[in-house]
């Protein structure tokens, strides 16, 4: 359970960074539209799994670099993140007992939430942005969600011990 | 912590959008986020390094000078097809053809914004060469976009596909004035205005019409790809493809027009244009 125990910072600084430098990377336009939530997914992963240091505070600085990245408003993914924390962090304690398959039940109405908090804010902001494929990042992470934290985990348990 | 935060974000977003309070916020995270930038891109530049590895310098200096030289001449040369078809209509009331000469300048593209939901892209030149906000940019095949902000050396520009943008286009064959907007997708770009009647075939081309001052006209900007017409609907629903490669080039043309100016410095040469801005400076 990695959850009692301190995970070095190395591995996790090193998972954020690389889920950052995949959600940066340069792809073709059809491609970049599905690209899964690796970044969201992989601070709320450290945030269920490291409930005494990370937090909703964590998650709404991690939304601000995402937005300088971005050139999207201060705070806007500083926003939903700090919201998809909060309910992870609620459910912390439930999601523990639950298989990965399982987990995915729960939080995919988190990462559609976070995903619909940038498409509320784009719509506030004047920035239409109505369209249909915007949900597929939301599918793409539910299918990488069980191995990208089945690996995370793994990787967690090897330092611990 | 949570009633904290959304408060901040609030309070952030709103002083973001009012003008430049957050800057120096912006910039700190912006040098905390900069080693992934680099890190992401390395991928795209070691495979462009190692293309270059295997071919001889020189030759690589003389295929960039002469693409340039190509993409110039190219972008004179595509107003053609929309003068020819405009001369026909108008000869008889227009004693000359408006000239094509225009200046133009060669832009790289420094960054395309990875957000899908936002087609903007960071430029290589700036006020200091004469760019200015509304500017139409071009490449080999027709219209890119137009320039949105300037900083002294660099400029972002937001491109034909953005969601949130429109362009004032005139169906080349027919002369029919309409708007094609952004969709957001790379390769479409939708006519939402033309009425059921309207006389509009696929493979249409369409041209900058220049009514909004901002495009020069005549510039080609898409092909028609699909018109359907569903009974009862006022407007038809058409589809273009733009005819730029947006998104795939790494170079455009800034195009300096008389229609567009903001200043009469500004169309005569670029280099007059910040001369006269640096002379009018205390």
């Amino acid at each position: 359970m990695i959850q009692n125990d301190r995970v070095g910072i190395f591995w996790i600084a090193f998972s954020i960074s690389l889920s950052l430098v995949i959600t940066l990377m340069p792809l073709p336009t059809s491609i970049a539209a599905g690209r899964p939530l690796m970044y969201p997914a992989t601070l709320l992963f450290w945030i269920m799994m490291q409930p005494t240091r990370f937090g909703v505070g964590v998650a709404w600085l991690g939304g601000l670099l995402l937005d300088v990245l971005f050139g999207t408003p201060l705070g806007e993914h500083g926003l939903a993140l700090a919201l998809a924390a909060y309910a992870v962090v609620r459910l912390r304690r439930i999601l523990w007992t639950l298989a990965p398959l399982q987990q995915l039940a729960l939080l995919l109405p988190i990462f559609a939430g976070y995903e619909f908090m940038l498409f509320w804010i784009d719509g506030v902001m004047g920035q239409s942005s109505a369209m249909w494929w915007r949900w597929v990042p939301v599918l793409t992470t539910a299918v990488i969600w069980p191995v990208w934290s089945a690996l995370l985990e793994r990787v967690a348990l090897m330092e611990v011990r | 912590m949570l009633g904290v935060v959304v408060i901040a974000s609030v309070v952030m977003m709103s002083a973001d959008a009012g003008g430049s309070y957050m800057a120096p916020m912006r910039s700190a995270l912006a040098t905390v986020g900069y080693p992934f930038q680099i890190a992401a891109s390395l991928p795209a530049q070691t495979v462009n390094y190692l293309e270059r590895y295997f071919d001889r310098s020189e030759l690589i200096a003389k295929n960039n000078r002469l693409k340039q030289k190509n993409l110039q001449l190219k972008g004179r040369l595509q107003q053609l097809a929309s003068l020819e078809s405009r001369n026909e209509r108008l000869r008889s009331l227009l004693g000359s053809a408006a000239s094509i000469d225009r200046h133009v300048q060669i832009a790289q593209i420094l960054s395309s914004n990875p957000d899908p939901y936002r087609h903007r892209v960071k430029l290589n030149k700036g006020r200091e060469d004469g760019v200015f906000v509304g500017q139409a940019l071009i490449d080999a095949h027709g219209i890119v976009g137009q320039v949105v902000s300037v900083a002294p050396a660099t400029s972002h520009a937001v491109l034909l596909t953005d969601p949130n943008h429109g362009i004032p286009v005139e169906i080349n064959r027919t002369g029919q004035e309409t708007i094609a907007k952004g969709t957001g997708r790379a390769d479409t770009l939708k006519l939402p205005f033309l009425p059921s009647n309207a006389d509009v075939k696929k493979g249409d081309l369409l041209v900058t019409s220049g009514l909004a001052g901002r495009y020069p006209a005549g510039y080609p900007v898409a092909h028609v790809t699909k018109v359907k017409h569903t009974p009862g609907r006022e407007f038809l629903q058409v589809t273009a493809q733009p005819t730029a490669s947006l998104g795939r080039g790494r170079a455009v043309l800034l195009v300096w027009n008389r229609n567009t100016s903001p200043s009469h410095a500004a169309n005569s040469s670029p280099s007059q244009a910040a001369k006269s801005k640096a002379d009018s400076s205390p």
